[in-house]
């Protein structure tokens, strides 16, 4: 009895102490009540605040975590979170996605005309973006798996925002199958994982060293079950199905969200835990299949993007394709990896929110459903269209725009990998992922084809609102900046990892 | 610092903004602004090309004139070192040359522009974007200055063949954009590549403390790359550079990194810095284009405009042979001399099969795309002999060519106005209702096949004579390759005096269904201030090579003496390291 409050005890000191590391999500989560709360009451007045207020939640938590110095503890909370430089830093792009689908959530006319649900809509987001920040401190295979429920959850929901709509129907269906599924293959391969180890905290040293006394083909198992949950997450083949049937059916913004938040913390979350298998002379295995799923993912990804008919679609599987870049990425080994990772995730956030915006801007002023809805649109309105190009360029990766030098940054990664280490799983990578940027390029550039090639059939003067014209911009304006001064985000990011460490 | 070369880069940038706040309806105003771009452009080209000192030393690793160099991205890659980028611009003979032509024809492009009617100002804007980029590959010295400028030139190509160029534009833009971009795309791996092994040196006495920033000294130099071979560098200071001239220093290169020449890295049983040289070769063989990947090249020329053909054959080709003689040869001299004869191979394959295709060809633009084939390829059996004619008969080619290529799709464009058509067998006797216009077409192909008097005939004459003379001074070629390039001049002079023959002698006739809408009439104003100049430029630097080859030659027989030196040292390095 004494040992168990001396226990309890213990640990309330311990949250008591470790508290303020948690200070944004605290404040997510204060805002996500205080939101749900004020959505109870029926006058139009505070309905119409309710965005406002979630944006200023997210500005908060965006500001503390620019600002920093809240944290009061150094390592582990509970054994479960770790508040470090990667953490802080992804929780910046966490929050600047969730202002941002908030900002395109507010020009989206659709999401206007909906009846009801609007509290819940944007109280949703809040709690997706809590559940990325906790994704990206997890250091414990339990609270890994907490994290991506909440963010999983929280994401099946907002995809059946317009519930009415058969397309989104589907969707969430196929979204919570997937996801349950996967999920439970998770949880199983973590169930290995405790048995082997004896440890749920994988950042410790002891973790490792267990794995090196086991099976090594019972660590393979667990290790490819355990992946399966959090490529499901970041849409890597070949838990990639969901993807084109939720980006058709979803809002935009949300999409948008999807491409980027979950993208990144799943990113950050395999980017701790793939570490402990760094060491190529007893996990070759494990290595050889995560090289295979970079392949695979890649492949398919740009592959199964030539055929798609729908901008929609064509966005999902260059958002499956972006999934490989990054898996090769991690998989450079030796190489100094994770700055180069985080500046390419920051470039796909703005890429990404910039072509949704495109795309949303087009389908509620244009009505553009197919591919060749664009026709002639550039020619009529050369800034969007102009704007577009852009956007499309840099996730080709071509100069002048940031894309390029992410893609530039990851590639020499893993030459440099590969000359440290004579593997050649990693020059299959590479070459992989430099030839496939041509392919890209082929499916990109229809979009640019039908804005500027092909002849204008419209004759009607729609004026573009300004505040999406500035949104437009502004999402470009980091492109290009990081492509000429990447060095000005690269050695904030090496700052940021530093200091906490 | 002199700002001629930044000047250069950004004067028509500068005018593209002007044309983009220009409101859409004022045309005139932005053709004029375009106009003066240009000019402005080529007034510095000609500056340049008069105050640069041809007799100065230069073997592309050093002797640059006109140098700029500023940092402009650099951050620390933890463990690995530093990442540097920096806006480096120079000039010697080889690039020298190659501005001028640009300042030249991009002026003669605006010119043959002033016909165009639809969207003005998205077209001038794309042509002055075009001239910067190219303009900045001719200059750049870092590796990655010039793929930005070689990538970008893709872009505003793409729009200007999609938008503005023929019946089939959409399939021929896809077409060239995909095929330059695999090129890239290779040129990427190995840039990618060499960056990771080659280190800034003086930069890196700086990061160590050796020498304080700012202190520059040959011997500092010479220190840093002993301690690198000797791998007593903290790799943690070691500063990577994309710069090309240290790219060409074997001491600048990591002890333990891929292609360095005694690393015995090997892929298919090759050393790995044999496969860097064949994947940067296929990427600028493609610009060249050399047979066999030259397959875009007639389809983008037959759906371009005008003045976009003239300045795709006169200067974005030259860019692949310029891109061989910059980076290629001197980064990789080793397999440059081991691979003479598969580069001499293809440069004689593209000779006579581009030449047999144009013989086939009804299309008179297609007939001259593909003659630009046929031309390109003297570039490289040029380069491939090693030998100083040999390699200034290759500069000497890219110039003339320039000019020559030029005048022959502005001379196709003027029958295309005319006649909405460019079928060789549509038409006959043009000779005698178009006598100032016939009196040009017999310039411009006697120019081009060679006849002495004109810049091509000096052109390959010395690729000829270097060929020739290959197998005794440098023994890269075999014999028999020269020779068989020979009859590329034969076949030349069949092709075009046959389409000679074909349209313009004999009595006047055209296919009746053409009748209608053709207005058959001779040469307009614009039209002469183009072709004057350029007729009158092939006579002079055909009559006058000196006026060339005074600025080209110094840098010419550097670059072929460090080829061959390093060349045959390195090799030896190359592969006894792989036998051990």
């Amino acid at each position: 009895m004494n040992e168990q409050v001396a226990y309890l005890s213990q640990t309330i000191e311990a949250i008591v102490a470790g508290a303020g590391n948690l200070l944004p999500e605290l404040l997510l989560a204060t805002f996500f009540l205080l939101l749900v709360t004020l959505d109870l009451f029926r006058s139009p007045l505070i309905k119409s605040l309710l965005p406002w207020l979630a944006l200023t939640g997210l500005f908060a938590a965006l500001l503390i975590q620019v600002l920093g110095g809240y944290t009061f503890q150094q390592g582990f909370f509970l054994d479960l979170l770790l508040s470090d430089g990667i953490a802080r830093y992804t929780g910046i792009l966490f929050c600047a996605a969730g202002i941002f689908t908030l900002l395109l959530s507010l020009l989206n006319r659709s999401l206007e005309k909906l009846r009801y649900g609007h509290g819940e809509y944007y109280g949703l987001i809040l709690v997706l973006v809590l559940g990325l920040h906790l994704m990206a401190k997890s250091v414990n295979l339990l609270m890994v798996f907490v994290a991506i429920e909440v963010v999983s959850i929280a994401s099946y929901i907002l995809t059946l925002t317009f519930k009415t709509e058969e397309r989104a129907v589907e969707a969430g269906l196929k979204y919570i199958l997937y996801g349950a599924l996967s999920a439970g293959v998770m949880l199983y391969g973590m169930s290995f994982f405790y048995g082997l180890t004896g440890s749920l905290n994988y950042a410790v040293e002891g973790f490792g060293a267990a794995l090196l006394q086991a099976d090594t083909l019972l660590v393979t198992v667990a290790a490819v079950l355990v992946f399966a949950g959090f490529f499901f997450k970041i849409a890597a083949a070949p838990f990639h199905f969901w993807v084109a049937d939720v980006y058709q059916g979803a809002p935009l913004p949300v999409v948008a969200l999807f491409s980027t938040g979950p993208k990144i913390a799943g990113i950050v979350v395999i980017l701790r835990f793939v570490g402990t298998f760094a060491d190529p002379l007893f996990f070759a295995d494990v290595q050889f299949f995560l090289g295979i799923a970079a392949i695979a993912t890649l492949a398919i990804g740009n592959f199964t993007a030539l055929w798609q008919k729908t901008p929609r679609r064509l966005l999902a599987f260059s958002s499956v394709s972006h999934a490989g870049f990054l898996l090769v990425g991690l998989l450079a080994f030796g190489a100094d990896y994770t700055q180069s990772i985080l500046f390419y995730l920051t470039v796909l956030l703005c890429m990404n929110f910039g072509i949704f915006l495109f795309l949303q801007i087009s389908e509620e002023a244009f009505g553009v459903a197919k591919l060749d809805g664009f026709a002639g649109l550039g020619r009529a309105y050369p800034f969007i269209g102009v704007m577009a190009v852009l956007y499309l360029l840099s996730l080709t990766g071509l100069p002048p725009l940031a894309g390029f030098m992410g893609k530039l940054l990851i590639f020499s990664n893993v030459w440099e990998a590969y000359s440290l280490s004579g593997n050649n799983l990693l020059l299959v990578l590479l070459a992989t992922g430099i030839l496939l940027t041509a392919v890209a390029l082929f499916y990109y550039i229809k979009i640019p084809y039908n804005l500027f090639f092909k002849r204008n059939f419209r004759e009607e003067n729609l004026v573009i609102s300004l505040s999406n014209k500035l949104l437009l911009v502004l999402f470009a304006l980091p492109l290009l900046v990081f492509f000429f001064k990447p060095d000005l985000l690269l050695n904030w990011i090496e700052q940021l990892l530093a200091q906490i460490n | 610092m002199n700002l001629i070369l930044t000047s250069l880069i950004f004067t028509p940038l500068l005018a593209a903004l002007v044309v983009l706040l220009l409101p859409t309806r004022l045309e005139r105003p932005a053709k004029t602004v375009a106009l003066l771009g240009a000019l402005a452009q080529l007034i510095l080209a000609v500056v340049l090309y008069i105050q640069f000192n041809g007799s100065a030393f230069a073997n592309g690793q050093e002797g640059y004139q006109f140098v700029e160099k500023l940092d402009w991205i650099s951050f620390s890659l933890g463990s690995l070192g530093h990442f540097q980028v920096q806006y480096f611009l120079g000039v010697d003979g080889v690039s020298v040359s190659m501005v001028l032509l640009t300042g030249i024809v991009g002026v003669i492009g605006v010119i043959s522009s002033w016909t165009i009617t639809r969207n003005v100002k998205g077209y001038f804007l794309l042509y002055l974007l075009l001239l910067t980029s190219v303009m900045g590959c001719f200059l750049a010295l870092d590796f990655f200055l010039f793929y930005l400028f070689f990538e970008f030139m893709l872009l505003p190509m793409y729009f200007l063949i999609g938008i503005w160029g023929g019946p089939n534009r959409e399939y021929a833009a896809i077409k060239f954009f995909i095929y330059t971009l695999v090129g890239s795309l290779f040129i990427l791996v190995v840039m990618i590549g060499l960056y990771a092994s080659v280190i800034d040196p003086l930069a890196t006495a700086w990061q160590m403390g050796l020498v304080e920033r700012g202190v520059a000294s040959a011997e500092v130099v010479q220190q840093v790359q002993q301690m690198l071979q000797q791998k007593v560098i903290n790799p943690a200071d070691l500063v990577r550079t994309f710069s090309i001239p240290a790219m060409m220093e074997p001491a600048n290169f990591i002890p333990d990194s891929l292609l360095h020449v005694l690393s015995g890295a090997e892929l298919w049983d090759l050393p790995v810095r044999f496969i860097a040289f064949l994947l940067l070769f296929a990427g600028f063989a493609i610009k060249v284009p050399a047979v066999p990947v030259h397959t875009w090249l007639p389809d983008a020329h037959v759906e371009a405009p005008t003045p976009v053909s003239v300045l795709l054959a006169a200067v974005l080709l030259k860019v692949g042979g310029y891109g061989l003689i910059r980076i290629v040869y001197p980064v990789f001299p080793d397999a440059g001399t081991y691979f003479s004869v598969l580069v001499g191979g293809l440069g004689v394959l593209s000779i006579i099969y581009g030449a047999l295709n144009a013989l086939a060809m009804n299309d008179l633009k297609k007939l001259i795309a593909y003659s630009s084939v046929s031309h390109m390829g003297f570039v490289l059996l040029g380069l491939a002999s090693l030998t100083t004619e040999g390699v200034n008969g290759a500069i000497y080619m890219m110039f003339s060519h320039g000019i020559i290529s030029a005048m022959l799709f502005l001379v196709v464009g003027v029958i295309y106005d005319r006649a909405h058509n460019r079928m060789i067998q549509n038409f006959r006797g043009l000779a005698r209702v178009m006598p100032a216009y016939t009196t040009f077409v017999v310039i411009a192909f006697f120019a081009s096949l060679g006849l002495p008097g004109f810049s091509g005939f000096i052109a390959e004459l010395l690729v000829l004579v270097g060929g020739f003379s290959a197998p005794d001074l440098t023994g890269m070629l075999p014999r028999w390759l020269t020779i068989v390039a020979i009859l590329g001049l034969l076949l030349a002079a069949a092709y075009y005096l046959w389409a000679l023959q074909r349209m313009f002698f004999g009595k006047y006739w055209i296919f009746p269904e053409l009748r209608e809408q053709a207005v058959i009439k001779d040469l307009t104003v614009r039209e002469y201030l183009m072709l004057v100049p350029l007729a009158v430029l092939a006579l002079l630097f055909g009559i006058f090579p000196h006026l060339l080859l005074d600025k080209v030659g110094v840098a010419a027989t550097g670059f072929s003496e460090l080829v061959l030196q390093q060349g045959q040292e390195q090799l030896r390095l190359v592969l006894s390291s792989m036998i051990r």
